[in-house]
């Protein structure tokens, strides 16, 4: 019996080791819309959904828009209304993708990956093709992706004037501890 | 003479308004949370439920607002070089999950699955998670009010 139950409990510590699907509820993904005239436009939400299948290379990410933390109540407020993110209507941005020629890396063995991720950014219900370098550090089943790419806010039908205090293409800075 | 007064005072103005705006916005900050009253107090659970029966009434009545919220601790997720407090519905997989406001953070961390808790925080409202087939109630700039003894 007590052979039974440490088998048993090999397989499952086995399983939830090398699942080939890790997870986290708790990404990080960062904006930054700074420019040299106002240092105010950046934010940052570490309540992101993300999933990676390690055979597949399939990836998604989940944000609520309305999680993303200013160091400014005005700002914050600015961000989520309508003529910018429109929070309400739209109150999350998805980017479902893959890592391109996955089957070049073996997600099971330590080690650190550099990768290319490419797929579907949609914020405000519209949606573009990106592409983006990426790291994977996996360490004892535990992988570590970051990644880090700019976005043209007009594409996703924001437009953020002439004034030049907010960077009409911001950097996108995402990490993420995936089990 | 008049009208070469009257135009510095105007340009005048309207840079003393400029600067007032610009002082109130570098000055302007959140509040600590530990400070500020909630609007609501909920169990966790109960909480979960009201989001999974109609999101619309709940996110009308919860989104952007403080609350308290009691339960007992499902999961803690690194998040970054923090970590974030997870209430997990058993069945259905929906969950409350709170980032911790930057000074409260030390906080977060002493915290364990199965701790049994009251956490104050700004609710963001759910979504409906399409990898998770689960309801995400998000919570910003959270505290942790009382850790109880079990």
């Amino acid at each position: 019996m007590k052979k039974a139950v440490l088998v048993f409990s090999l397989i499952v510590f086995a399983n939830a080791l090398f699942a080939q699907t890790k997870t986290t509820t708790s990404a990080t993904v960062a904006f930054d819309a700074t420019t040299a005239l106002d240092a105010l436009p950046k934010a940052e939400n570490k309540t992101v959904i993300a999933e990676i299948d390690t055979q597949t290379g399939q990836i998604g990410f989940e944000a609520a828009v309305k999680n993303f933390t200013f160091s400014k109540p005005t700002i914050q407020a600015h961000f989520n209304e309508e003529r910018w993110l429109n929070s309400n209507k739209y109150p999350a941005f998805t980017f479902m993708g893959k890592i391109s020629e996955v089957t070049k890396y073996n997600f099971s063995n330590n080690g650190i990956y550099n990768v290319t991720v490419m797929g579907q950014l949609t914020i405000k219900d519209k949606t573009n093709f990106i592409t983006t370098p990426a790291t994977i550090e996996v360490k004892n089943g535990v992988l570590f992706a970051t990644a880090s790419f700019t976005i043209a806010l007009a594409d996703y039908g924001i437009q953020v004037g002439s004034s030049g205090k907010i960077a009409g293409e911001p950097k996108i800075t995402v990490s993420a501890e995936l089990k | 003479m008049g009208w070469i007064k009257k135009a510095l005072i105007a340009l005048l103005s309207v840079f003393l308004l400029g600067g007032l705006a610009v002082w109130y916005l570098i000055n302007e900050n959140f509040e600590d949370t530990t400070l500020t009253k909630s609007s609501f107090t909920v169990n966790a659970q109960e909480l979960i439920n009201a989001f999974q029966d109609n999101d619309s009434l709940a996110n009308s009545t919860y989104q952007e607002q403080l609350i308290t919220v009691h339960g007992r601790i499902t999961e803690t997720e690194a998040a970054d070089s923090t970590v974030n407090i997870k209430f997990v519905d058993p069945i259905t997989g929906s969950y409350l999950i709170f980032a911790f406001q930057t000074q409260h953070v030390s906080d977060a961390k002493i915290l364990a699955a199965g701790d049994s808790v009251a956490i104050k925080a700004s609710c963001s409202g759910n979504i409906f998670s399409q990898l998770r087939k689960a309801h995400m109630i998000s919570f910003k700039r959270a505290v942790l009010v009382e850790k109880f003894k079990t």
